[in-house]
């Protein structure tokens, strides 16, 4: 109690620093440090022991080049207002639950959805409950790009409107939606494929097209939204979607390349050795002992995992490069199962995505 | 006053609340038959098995609350309490009253209370009750694709009540709706995302 009363004592908190501090979350679509302003034990509240000078705090402000954006002007500008300091020293000084200022979150959460920090837009939507309006119109927006034949901006579109969805099932409160593509991947190869053709790969042009929507977009709304635009734009529009989401799938192009290679190797040598090999299966078992078939997935994924297990190799790719689930298969050799590289060489999806290119790139078809 | 999301079962079983229970049992088997007869005769896709899923768990839970006179009148008067709960807390916000909060946190223990032990906790119980089990043919397979199904559902009313209440993490936003669409069009433009 003496401890807290010394603190009321001495403690004076400088509101230009209250402002940049807010200036700097909004400013970089931070809800969290935006809340974390107005909380208990924020350094901003005269009660708290905590205090901006700390070392721990120093991230709250903004560096010296950020002070220069125009656009941490304008928060600051607008924090800075004498209506609004009143507001927030007035929910700083009482003693309950602080109320956020709504006008800033909204500056917030477009900070956010510029700065592709998705799940801080939706929680901030969310508050002011505006979060399934902003879908919609990004959602419209969107479909009129693509009407117009601005796929690029079509994608933008798609890209924040699913980032602003929610799960309420999740546990224990609702949160934003967030990507799961390790789990998703897992799921699209729970059954073993009974048959080449049962490979995601192996699909014709529309059915992949669809499943790989499904896959990547996350949103049932958005995927009905697209399926009945024209194949060259759905195709299109997986494109860019792809290498917006994986800057890295230029990387990923040159592994599965490799592991192409490597799997195409594996059946050439044996050809030699045995005619009668009915498959690249039977051959990689015949040559075990001698070569590591995971190294296969290995080359896929660009590094190795202990253990190797197909599963891991599967859950890794589809975290580092969530398109590249679409385009492998499980695979069994002898007592193990492998993942390996799965396309159809004449197909458009992987063809526009770049993992045809060469004849030395061609999957193996067995 | 809207009621909506505090989830009636009366109206469920398209009943009124001075319903007997013969009435309850009759309905139910009726609006329950009807519903096996309908899915029997679609082809099930993942949506619609959700659908129905929820649907037979609504009337499994109707018929499970509403059929013993004791489960009904306790079911009864939370829902009123929650209600008026809810009355008294926007009452309180209306006239400024420094109560305020203090109601907001006791409606909101309550309303919480009230879905989870009326959406949730009734509709799988109901699912394991011998005569909802002969009905709806519901076995632990549903259980365990529901459990999913009624948190969404839950969260759902919720959010409907939500909506129609007042601001409290938040000061109420004024929104213009024509400069929304014109700040989602200039971050369209931007090639950033």
């Amino acid at each position: 109690m003496a401890k807290k009363a010394a603190a009321l004592d001495i403690k004076n908190v400088d509101p230009h620093e209250i402002a940049s501090a807010l200036a700097k979350a909004m400013c970089e679509g931070d809800i969290v440090n935006f809340r974390l302003i107005f909380m208990p034990f924020s350094p901003a509240r005269k009660t708290s022991t905590e205090s901006f000078d700390m070392p721990k705090y120093a991230y709250l402000q903004p560096g010296d080049t950020q002070q220069r954006d125009p656009r941490f002007q304008q928060c600051l500008a607008m924090v800075e207002r004498a209506e609004m300091m009143n507001f927030i020293q007035s929910e700083l000084d009482a003693n309950r639950p602080a109320q956020l200022p709504s006008e800033l979150l909204l500056a917030l959460a477009d900070h956010a959805v510029r700065e592709g920090k998705f799940t801080n837009a939706a929680q901030a939507c969310e508050l002011l409950r505006i979060r399934p309006r902003m879908q919609q119109i990004f959602y419209e927006q969107a479909d009129a790009a693509l009407d117009a034949g601005d796929v690029a901006k079509g994608v933008r579109g798609y890209r924040i409107a699913t980032g602003l969805a929610y799960d309420y099932a999740a546990f224990p409160e609702p949160l934003p939606a967030t990507p799961d593509y390790q789990t998703r991947a897992l799921v699209m190869h729970a059954d073993y494929p009974q048959d080449i053709m049962d490979c995601v790969g192996m699909q014709d042009t529309e059915p992949m097209i669809e499943t790989a929507l499904n896959y990547l977009l996350l949103e049932p709304e958005a995927v009905a939204r697209l399926e009945k635009r024209p194949v060259e734009i759905r195709l299109a529009f997986l494109t860019e979607w792809v290498r917006r989401q994986d800057p890295r799938w230029d990387t990923f192009k040159q592994q599965y390349k490799e592991a192409c290679a490597l799997a195409t190797a594996f059946g050439k040598r044996l050809e030699g050795q045995q005619e009668d090999a009915k498959d690249l299966a039977g051959a990689i078992e015949e040559q075990q002992q001698s070569d590591d078939p995971r190294s296969i997935a290995a080359a896929l994924l660009g590094r190795t995992i202990g253990g190797g297990e197909w599963w891991q190799y599967l859950k890794e790719l589809a975290c580092e490069h969530p398109a590249s689930a679409l385009f492998v298969a499980r695979q069994a050799v002898g007592d193990i199962e492998i993942l390996l590289p799965r396309r159809r060489s004449d197909s458009a999806v992987a063809r526009a995505l770049g993992l045809c290119a060469g004849a030395a790139s061609d999957a193996p078809s067995s | 006053m809207s009621d909506e999301g505090y989830v009636n079962y009366f109206e469920i079983l398209e009943l009124d609340e001075s319903a007997k229970p013969g009435e309850v049992r009759k309905n139910y088997k009726r609006m329950m038959k009807n519903l096996v007869m309908e899915i029997a005769r679609v082809e099930i896709t993942e949506e619609r098995r959700a659908h129905y899923l929820l649907e037979m768990a609504k009337l499994n839970a109707a018929f499970y609350i509403l059929r013993n006179t004791a489960t009904r009148e306790t079911y009864w008067s939370k829902r009123q309490e929650v209600v008026a709960l809810e009355a008294q807390w926007r009452e309180a916000v209306k006239q400024g009253s420094p109560e305020g909060d203090a109601k907001r946190r006791a409606f909101d223990g309550q309303c919480r209370d009230f879905l989870s032990e009326y959406v949730e906790e009734a509709m799988l119980a109901a699912g394991r009750d011998p005569d909802c089990v002969e009905a709806s043919h519901w076995d632990p397979a549903h259980e365990r694709h529901a459990s999913r199904i009624l948190r969404h559902y839950r969260h759902d009313l919720y959010r409907r009540i939500l909506e129609r209440l007042p601001y409290v993490e938040v000061t109420p936003p004024q929104i213009d709706w024509a400069e929304r669409e014109q700040t989602a069009a200039a971050i369209l433009a931007e090639t950033g995302n």
